[in-house]
């Protein structure tokens, strides 16, 4: 009997633990709003626009999502959208629950739906299929260049720019410290991320030429106690400073706890971590946000590759915490910013040789054009070779 | 020692197990449990600034209303309630299946391998049978193991089941950043690639056909739960293993038999799984079913028609999450709060109708 009972406890609380971490899918009840106005050729009246999110966060994380949510309070307050206009799911798992996400979003009458994480996809672009009066506008993403349909975009910044600018705030602190080596948080080893740590690396190196860097990959975008181990990890092994490409702050959180220094991304961590993050490099997506929803109005087509800079203020790095950076970073910072607009510097130059998965070589020496949407490429970047310098560390 | 004195060390609470409780009783405890779940989590509703009336109406809306909605509800029904008639017959015979979770996974690997790599080469029937013989054999095997170990060396079930799960899940992540996700994608993202047209599961009324086969399930389960020589056998194998050896019943056997059978189904719900509802193979593709059915089951007492409510409850609560999520912008955890705190309350409540719970001075000496 005693069993019986035991057993049944170890089961409810299984079930409910379980239950209650179980992820979100779906939906809003529908609006009975008409379906979805006719082409976009038209013109939508900016009264009529129902416009989607689909997050695979929430604004909790304070990086990723929160960053995507402020871009989308900055299109609203750019057009005056009110509030009622917008939908959004957080949340969302890079699986079915996307097309489920999807298909209430359209219920719910939205014209647009901008899903923004890369795995979303293969739902993203099925659902264009089906509903070719809806326009979907994929972040990160790579299908619409090959897929053919005049309503699924995709959209990205050239945030390796950024990146590297952040990178020379890491090298010049890792100068200060006197350890070169630094570290990494990756999400996966595919194209996004590896372009985003070698511009970092490459800009680091810049102003600290004997740096190194350890990667280590979280396999997911986000998950903020992994991140934190991970960070926790890399500390471990010997990095002073560390900055990477998931969604939360964790690494930052991490990095003050062990004394290091840490560089964000999409969103300024130095709340989080007054004491160890220098600064960070991010997207703001309310420049395409804007420009996808002002042109939907306007009756002009939504590019379907979407690609934008520093120089048009779709990247841009949060302001350097002065109190912690090493002497010099400002303006270490803006050298490099006025060489890059003066195309006199390129990311992707250096005295350095890289090779990819495929076994595929690459030498910087010549300089790598990265996503150059204007010579019909995709807005996501690929550049996905391990230069030198680089170490992958295998995962946990 | 008096008789007084041991009056006196009577305990403020007592609790006494009730033998035969009236079945309106029951009904009573558990609809005031519900109630004050509601009430519970009203308070938290309107601490978050809304309306509890409102909110709980959308979500009964977000997850009833004709059309998607429903249609989600179902499809999110489904494997909850194959999962709890796969749990019945082991949890019947007391072998405690928590390994549902990694049953499923385990045929959902397996569906898929045949999914990823033979949708070309088998017509879609024969590549659909294949898939769902395929989940059911590896679901079946990997509840086998545990009931092997269980029966030949006494291994606790619970412990063993339990682990088996981050096992398969461990595998499935291996799948997903290796051989099937990034050398099977184009662009190298760790994600499984979505399944050929061939090896998707048709669909009736807008849901994937899964449906009629775990309706016709609840039924072959009751059948052979209630009318099977092996469901009397499992019945008694769960009231006494000395009273099954003494009337010549290989025990063993049994145990083996029905855990095969347990995970065999839990197997093909993640053929469902993998080929109706996601139509690929990620490590959310069991998602918390495993355990969620263990509620299910055991709500039902293990009788598969209640699961049928239970599952379709437990659906409507996830599903009506979800909405309100997304009308109230309450926050995903807050409104996964309310679904936990109703099956806190209906779980606790059967507590309350197995046992008396008696205050000092109060109880009856006989």
């Amino acid at each position: 009997m005693n069993k019986r009972i035991l057993s049944a406890a170890v089961a409810a609380t299984l079930a409910l633990g379980l239950t209650a971490c179980g992820g979100g899918s779906d939906k809003p009840a529908a609006s009975d709003a008409p379906a979805n106005s006719s082409a976009p050729s038209a013109g939508i009246a900016k009264e009529d626009l129902k416009i989607g999110f689909v997050h695979i966060g929430d604004e909790s994380d304070m990086g990723y999502t929160y960053n995507m949510v402020q871009g989308a309070k900055e299109m609203q307050k750019n057009l005056g959208i009110s509030d009622d206009q917008i939908v959004t799911k957080y949340n969302v798992t890079e699986d079915d629950a996307c097309a489920d996400a999807l298909n209430e979003l359209m219920d719910a009458g939205c014209n647009v739906i901008f899903a923004t994480s890369f795995g979303f996809g293969d739902y993203v672009t099925a659902a264009a299929r089906e509903n070719p009066d809806v326009q979907f506008c994929h972040a990160t993403g790579t299908q619409a260049h090959t897929a053919g349909l005049d309503n699924l975009h995709n959209c990205f910044a050239s945030i390796y720019e950024g990146r590297y600018l952040a990178g020379i705030a890491a090298g010049m602190k890792a100068k200060e410290i006197g350890n070169p080596k630094l570290g990494y948080v990756g999400a996966y080893p595919y194209a996004e991320v590896i372009s985003g740590y070698t511009a970092f690396y490459l800009g680091a190196k810049s102003v600290c030429p004997e740096a190194t860097m350890d990667v280590i990959y979280t396999n997911t975008w986000n998950d903020a106690s992994l991140e934190s181990q991970t960070a926790q990890a890399l500390i471990d092994r010997g990095c002073g400073v560390i900055s990477q490409h998931s969604d939360s702050t964790g690494p930052a959180t991490t990095a003050e706890a062990n004394g290091a220094f840490q560089v964000g991304y999409n969103a300024d961590m130095t709340t989080a971590a007054p004491g160890a993050s220098l600064l960070s490099s991010r997207i703001d997506w309310g420049v395409y946000f804007t420009e996808a929803v002002q042109d939907l109005i306007d009756g002009t087509p939504i590019p379907q590759d979407w690609c934008k800079g520093y120089a048009d203020g779709a990247v841009a790095l949060t302001p350097l915490n002065e109190a912690i950076a090493a002497e010099g970073t400002q303006d270490a910072i803006a050298a490099a910013e006025a060489a890059l607009k003066d195309g006199t510097l390129e990311v992707f130059k250096a005295d350095l040789k890289g090779v990819n998965a495929d076994g595929e070589e690459v030498d910087l020496s010549q300089g790598f054009q990265e996503s150059d949407v204007a010579d019909g490429q995709t807005s996501a970047p690929y550049f996905n070779y391990i230069v030198e310098g680089i170490t992958e560390v295998s995962a946990q | 020692m008096s008789a007084q004195h041991i009056e006196h060390k009577e305990p403020l609470l007592r609790l006494a197990k009730r033998d035969d409780i009236a079945r309106p009783k029951a009904w009573a405890i558990r609809a005031a449990a519900i109630l004050l779940a509601l009430v519970t989590g009203g308070l938290i509703i309107l601490a978050l600034g809304h309306s509890p009336i409102e909110v709980y109406g959308s979500m009964i809306g977000g997850s009833l209303s004709k059309g998607r909605a429903l249609r989600e509800t179902v499809k999110k029904a489904i494997p909850l309630l194959g999962t709890a008639l796969a749990i019945a017959p082991a949890f019947k015979m007391k072998f405690w299946n928590i390994g549902a979770e990694g049953q499923i996974l385990a045929g959902a690997i397996a569906a898929s391998y045949f999914a990823l790599f033979w949708a070309e080469r088998l017509p879609k029937t024969v590549l659909l049978v294949v898939m769902a013989a395929a989940a059911v054999i590896a679901g079946g095997l990997w509840g086998l193991i545990p009931a092997a170990f269980k029966a030949r060396w006494g291994t606790n079930e619970t412990l063993f089941t339990l682990m088996l799960n981050y096992i398969v899940l461990g595998f499935v992540k291996y799948l997903q950043a290796g051989p099937w996700g990034p050398d099977l994608n184009p662009n190298g993202y760790p994600k499984i690639p979505m399944f050929a047209e061939a090896a998707l599961l048709p669909k009736a009324l807008g849901v994937h056909i899964g449906w009629i086969l775990v309706l016709a399930l609840t039924v072959l389960m009751f059948v052979y739960l209630n009318y099977s020589k092996h469901g009397y056998e499992i019945a008694v194998v769960g009231e006494s293993v000395r009273t099954a050896q003494y009337a010549g019943m290989d025990v063993p056997a049994i145990v083996r038999r029905t855990m095969f059978l347990s995970g065999g189904i839990a197997g093909l719900m993640g053929f469902l799984q993998v080929s109706g509802a996601s139509g690929s193979l990620t490590e959310n593709t069991a998602g918390g079913i495993g355990f969620t059915a263990i509620t299910v089951a055991w709500l039902a007492k293990l009788d598969p028609f209640v699961m049928i409510a239970i599952a379709a409850l437990l659906a409507v609560l996830e599903k009506g999450a979800d909405t309100i999520q997304t009308i109230y912008t309450i926050p995903a955890s807050a409104a996964e709060m309310l679904t936990g705190i109703i099956l806190f309350f209906m779980l606790g409540c059967e507590f309350f109708i197995n046992y008396r719970v008696i205050l000092r001075g109060k109880g009856a000496r006989k």
